[in-house]
């Protein structure tokens, strides 16, 4: 039977990515993944009536993408979101919140033991995380392996809207990870609320539960985006060096 | 198919013999009771009847439980003495990746009772979408089960279309319905490589994950999402497919197909995997009936219920679907529906992708009518999530914003047969039979 196995590995060749050694591919971050952002003629009020969860802002004139839930509805109001309008931002969405100590960077550069919790999602965030792990991005040639006790994670990668009936799990699983530890908060829900803010299990974002130091908005985040918040939590990528 | 013919409105008195329960759910002042007649493939409808409000207790719990506070799905029956012991699992875990957990009461190696916890991550969609308009409740309901998405926009939308008597491009209809064929195949992969991993099979569910992976591409190629977000709004598709694009579609499953038929072909010949699954987490079919197992589950159990062909929506009406049972009634037979649900599943695509009318045919509003003669106003529709029957009721007021919704997901109804069934096996097979139901807490919880 192994031999079988080989052969059918090696008839479908290397799947694997070649981020983050160079940019990621068309597939990798399709076109769902890109943030909008405003053509010339783009309308903003008109863009703050579309949106349903108010990441348009149009005092500011600027997107927030962490409450952004990729819905594509201000597509009316002039706002884009194809190659042209993305391509300097393909994949570079992650962004730390907190900065995170150096020591802790350091220590954590080679080897990083990941914990997922989730908190309230709708499952499509818990699937990409869990893709990380398949042929296609194989998360464990970076250093990086998933774990399944708090008690051995450096990384704690939180998905879901948080609801009531998870906040004290939350701030237990917090509690029992070793120093020194990070929270990355992946997806809209789990940054801001996203779809689910003003629901009723709905309580907060996860950054007022527990300190968080890297956000990778989306809705969900295609892995890749997730390798790249876990690989600029831990200093291995910054925005000068991203791909 | 009229719809006369596929729904029944009926005052019932008992369950008989045969009658299964899909839901039971308040609109206006009444209650109202679904049901799935197996025998004569109908969907009967009825104000609920007093003496049967007592046998519907734990279902009736789980839909009206408000969010905030978990839920012990508690089959009944107490177990306690010397030696019996009670195993938390979750909600914190790897082994079931989202927030739910079990209690297992085990004496020795046997679990001799399961209590399902759901509501761990109740976001109340249902409660949510009240005073929205449907296009905005679309929102929540797209994102109640991120991978059952297509399923759940394909059901509600069909039910606020049907009430607002809006008439769909049968093009829009069938695009859903591809969508929803593609949503069932990457969830079945899913699951198969979930149980290759619980079998520490890890090349093979490498393998089928990075088939998955494949799919999920084609999904966000085709239909601008790799969880088929979006794609569906009120009266129609934001995306249509092209004929190359359908062309392209239907070669593309045709690999999937084929390379999934291998895959399963060494997993048949691997007799650790079999032994794993022959055999465990019997449900029988009685129990399936009876406790509402629906999906891959109670075809399984030999149940014959899929609502593509029980109650179709309009592509399915005129597209031959062939009904995968398996009467094995254990954790392997499950598995195979699924896997002969891949291969269908393949083919009623292409039959989708070959046969998408052109843009003028519109959908005759006579073909899926689901409006009931009861005395409050409502529609509702029945859709084949890839884990069961997904029942939706959608009543709008006089603005055409939502007043009323209900949502009965597939998983909510299989938790008791997947703890009926665990009942009596080794410990850990825990986490195939589990898997074998392909149930997720998203969609229970909603």
């Amino acid at each position: 039977m192994p031999k079988v196995w080989v052969a059918r590995g090696l008839k479908k060749g290397v799947l694997t990515s070649r981020f983050p050694a160079d940019r990621p591919t068309s597939a990798e971050i399709p076109e769902s993944a890109l943030p909008p952002s405003p053509t010339p003629g783009a309308d903003w009020r008109a863009g703050r009536k579309e949106c349903p969860t108010g990441a348009i802002r149009a005092e500011e004139e600027r997107v927030d993408l962490g409450m952004c839930i990729y819905c594509r509805r201000c597509s009316s109001a002039g706002f884009s979101f194809g190659e042209g309008a993305g391509q300097e931002s393909r994949a570079l969405q992650a962004g730390a919140v907190a900065d995170v100590a150096r020591a802790t960077r350091r220590a954590f550069r080679r080897s990083l033991h990941v914990m997922m919790i989730d908190v309230g999602s709708c499952n499509a965030c818990n699937l990409e995380v869990l893709n990380l792990s398949n042929p296609y991005y194989d998360l464990t040639r970076l250093g990086i392996t998933f774990t399944n006790s708090p008690k051995h994670a450096d990384a704690l990668i939180v998905v879901g809207a948080l609801n009531r009936a998870m906040v004290d799990v939350l701030k237990r699983t917090y509690e029992s990870m070793p120093e020194p530890k990070m929270v990355i908060s992946v997806g809209a829900c789990a940054i801001s609320g996203g779809a689910f803010t003003g629901t009723e299990g709905f309580v907060s974002p996860v950054g007022e539960a527990v300190p968080v130091d890297v956000v990778v908005p989306g809705c969900p985040p295609t892995p890749i985006q997730v390798l790249e918040g876990l690989l600029l939590a831990t200093g291995r990528m910054t925005k000068a060096t991203r791909p | 198919m009229a719809y006369s013919n596929r729904v029944e409105v009926r005052r019932v008195e008992m369950l008989e013999d045969g009658v299964q329960l899909a839901s039971v759910f308040k609109i206006g002042d009444h209650t109202y009771v679904m049901l799935s007649d197996t025998k004569a493939n109908k969907t009967v409808l009825s104000e609920l009847p007093p003496t049967l409000g007592e046998e519907f207790g734990p279902l009736l719990k789980g839909v009206d439980a408000p969010a905030g506070a978990h839920l012990d799905m508690d089959p009944g029956g107490r177990v306690e003495g010397y030696g019996v012991f009670e195993f938390p699992y979750g909600p914190v875990s790897f082994g079931v990746p989202e927030a739910g957990g079990f209690k297992l009461v085990t004496y020795g190696e046997r679990v001799i009772k399961v209590v399902p916890q759901v509501n761990f991550k109740k976001r109340g969609v249902e409660q949510a979408s009240i005073g929205r308009s449907p296009q905005d409740a679309l929102i929540l309901v797209e994102r109640s089960a991120g991978n059952f998405s297509a399923s759940y926009s394909t059901c509600f939308l069909t039910a606020v279309e049907e009430s607002l008597g809006l008439e769909v491009p049968s093009k829009a209809r069938w695009t859903r319905a591809a969508a929803v064929e593609l949503e069932r195949i990457y969830n079945h992969l899913h699951v198969f490589g979930r149980l290759a991993e619980a079998a520490s099979q890890n090349v093979a569910a490498a393998q089928a994950n990075a088939l998955k992976e494949d799919v999920l591409r084609l999904n966000s190629k085709h239909f601008g999402h790799r969880y088929l977000f979006g794609l569906s709004v009120v009266g129609g598709v934001r995306r249509e497919l092209s004929k190359a694009e359908c062309k392209e579609l239907s070669n593309a499953s045709r690999v999937i197909a084929r390379e999934f038929s291998e895959l399963v072909s060494y997993f048949l010949s691997s007799r650790i995997f079999l032994d794993r699954l022959q055999g465990t987490a019997k449900l029988a079919a009685a129990d399936a009936l009876r406790l509402g197992a629906v999906g891959p589950a109670a075809r399984g159990s030999g149940i014959q219920w899929d609502d593509r062909l029980t109650y179709p929506i309009e592509p399915y009406e005129d597209i031959y679907v062939n009904m995968e049972t398996d009467s094995g009634e254990d954790a392997m037979a499950r598995t195979m529906v699924r896997v002969n649900e891949v291969e269908s599943s393949t083919v009623v695509l292409r039959e989708i992708l070959d046969r998408i009318p052109g843009d003028g045919a519109r959908a005759g509003a006579e073909g899926h009518r689901s409006r009931v003669d009861l005395p409050d106003d409502f529609s509702f529709c029945r859709v084949e999530s890839p884990s069961g029957d997904l029942v939706q009721v959608v009543r709008l007021d006089n603005e055409g914003r939502v007043s009323g919704l209900h949502i009965r997901p597939p998983s909510l109804v299989n938790w008791l047969p997947l703890a009926k069934s665990l009942q009596g096996n080794v410990f850990t097979d825990f986490q195939f039979a589990f898997e074998s139901f392909g149930l997720s807490f998203a969609d229970s919880d909603r």
